[in-house]
């Protein structure tokens, strides 16, 4: 009896309002539950008619979908409607956070298209439009089966069982199994055409892309279009879905805690690593093999400043992005409901707290040490404690938010410095301090801050309890995240370097100091992206 | 040099990697892996880069 009346229970807070409305008593003893399922009161038809302007009438056990019309409403309706209600709970949210996630392309682009100079305004633009596009076909492709292709059950997702049947391609090494790649969803073919695959399908492309938008920051104002669109088609299709694999598809990196004991393996919430730091780290390899823009160094090897045409779009570019932030990482929970996905506001909060203190940080640092509180780089800082926070958000509390991201917008200055002043790299818009170096921050500050109470249905990558940093009592959480810094770094630089420098012997990435000089619009793309300016041959200046 | 430098990126991939099978001590495992990102880093930062700034194109 006992079980029947918490059944019955369980049942009404499901439906919520709509039995609450009708305020119908708990079973009592000796009554059928099948009975009171079937007489749940409705309203009338006339009732109806009549308007419903406080909401009461509408959403009651009249619109419960029934197996067998004859038979009337029963149990297994009820349940039924209960899974689907919490499975559409979770698309939903996934869904539109994914369409938030789609939307930081245009603060990528804006912010990107601004801080380059006017004569470049539509070839940055391009590259920022059609990146979008030439990600996806990669994916599409053949990047989504080597992700995601093996990643077993999710069960926020309905269980994605297509995904869930062993298909993770692995090697024996040092007495446990590696994950290496997955092997099923090429093309979204076969089995994967599942309702719960396209939803895991479009979040993972929508980040997939965030990281590629990364590169054309820091090679724009030089970049050969065509060498962009097939380098940025490789890093879509291979470079960024490899890393995806080992850290979000159930590959070797997130298997590190329960083949080694090293915490909860590599644990990248939203991705500081997965999608900012691969996004860096490419950047780095560019900067480097395609070298730094006319006039960036003087002969003495200092740096002058080139500034963009367009602060304002710089900084409305910030806040889109922020916006979008907000899809990025609460998103990322796959879900809305159980599980212990209500850690959504909690994700939301610390993500808002860490862009707020990041743009403090920088504003801080460039005020002291420069006089002014420049607006770039306090747009940089603000992304940067976004990064940084994007791994821990969902392991970490509020304060440690606040610290992690006052961190990120002191540390994007000084990799801003370092970068152009020690490396003598030329990063158009900080993208390897903003998205490389504090992606790798976030990595290692979830080591450091995860404070063991984030319960996402009590395991993580499949090792029981809470991530848990040093600080909090875990060194193993710490080793496996600088293992997965470790890889970032050693593995897909390398990759990234290989694959850019075999495009630069076969089709070369540069433009021709001509086409530089004049601006890469009209030679490039065909067309000016502000026809009836007037241009400046040359926008340098003396620092 | 710029070869150089990715094997040497690369080994200390393979450094931190296999620290996991190199001891069951998470303080011997964090030293290997310290060490294997400073490699990483010593062969980005220290042997690709330089390679690529000898022909820069403020140096022409």
């Amino acid at each position: 009896m006992m079980k029947k009346i918490l059944l019955a229970l369980t049942i009404a807070c499901s439906l919520g309002p709509g039995l609450a409305w009708a305020q119908t008593p708990a079973p009592a003893a000796g009554s059928s539950i099948a009975d009171d399922v079937k007489n749940a009161p409705t309203p009338k038809a006339e009732d109806r008619a009549a308007g419903d302007p406080a909401g009461t009438l509408t959403g009651t056990a009249a619109d419960i979908p029934m197996a067998d019309s004859k038979a009337g409403l029963t149990i297994q309706d009820v349940v039924t409607l209960v899974g689907q209600h919490q499975i559409a709970i979770n698309f939903v949210w996934t869904l539109v956070t994914g369409f938030l996630v789609m939307f930081m392309q245009a603060g990528f682009a804006i912010v990107e298209t601004g801080l380059a100079r006017a004569k470049n305004a539509n070839h940055t633009m391009m590259m920022n439009f059609m990146v979008y596009g030439v990600g996806m076909l990669g994916y599409w492709l053949i990047g989504f089966a080597i992700q995601e292709g093996g990643v077993g059950a999710i069960a926020n997702l309905g269980g994605t069982a297509p995904l869930a049947t062993g298909s993770e391609y692995a090697i024996h090494l040092m007495g446990k199994d590696w994950g290496l790649f997955g092997t099923k969803g090429i093309m979204l073919s076969g089995a994967t055409y599942d309702v719960g695959v396209m939803v895991l399908f479009l979040f993972q492309m929508v980040f997939m892309d965030t990281a590629l938008t990364i590169v054309t920051g820091t090679a724009a104002e030089r970049w050969k279009y065509s060498a962009f669109l097939v380098s940025s088609f490789i890093m879509g299709a291979f470079t960024y879905p490899l890393f995806g694999n080992w850290a979000w598809g159930g590959g070797w990196l997130a298997t590190l805690g329960s083949n080694y004991g090293l915490g909860h393996g590599y644990s990248d919430f939203a991705g500081s690593g997965v999608v900012h730091s691969i996004g860096g780290v490419t950047a780095l390899a560019m900067a480097m093999i395609i070298g730094p823009r006319i006039g960036k160094f003087r002969r003495d090897g200092t740096p002058n400043a080139i500034p963009g045409h367009d602060i304002v779009l710089v900084l409305l570019g910030c806040f889109i992005l922020a916006f979008g932030w907000f899809g990025f990482n609460p998103g990322s929970t796959l879900g809305a409901a159980a599980n212990g996905n209500l850690r959504i506001s909690s994700v939301a909060v610390n993500t808002m707290l860490a862009g707020m203190t990041g743009s403090f940080g920088a504003m801080f640092y460039m005020w002291i040490r420069y006089g002014k509180p420049d607006a770039s780089m306090t747009g940089n800082g603000f992304l940067a404690g976004l990064v940084a926070i994007t791994a821990p958000s969902g392991f970490v509390d509020p304060m440690a938010s606040v610290i992690i991201g006052l961190i990120a917008g002191v540390l994007c200055c000084l990799s801003c410095e370092f970068v152009e002043r020690v490396l003598k790299l030329d990063d158009v818009v900080g993208a390897i301090s903003v998205h490389g170096t504090n992606g790798l921050f976030g990595v290692i500050a979830v080591g450091l801050f995860a404070d063991g109470r984030s319960n996402y249905g009590g395991s993580w990558n499949g090792v029981p309890g809470s991530v848990t940093g040093l600080f909090y009592g875990d060194a193993g959480q710490l080793v496996a995240q600088l293992i997965g810094v470790a890889t970032l770094l050693g593995f897909v630089f390398s990759l990234s370097f290989v694959i850019n420098m075999i495009l630069e012997a076969v089709m070369g990435h540069r433009v021709s100091a001509k086409v530089e000089l004049e601006g890469l619009d009209m030679p490039e793309m065909g067309a000016l992206g502000y026809p009836e300016f007037a241009l400046k041959p040359e926008t340098v200046l003396s620092e | 040099m710029a070869l150089v430098g990715l094997a040497v990126t690369f080994v200390g991939f393979l450094l931190a990697v296999g620290s996991v099978g190199i001891s069951a001590s998470n303080t011997v495992r964090l030293v290997i892996v310290l060490v294997g990102i400073a490699v990483s880093l010593g062969g980005i930062l220290g042997l690709i880069n330089p390679a690529y700034q000898k022909n820069a194109v403020w140096k022409r």
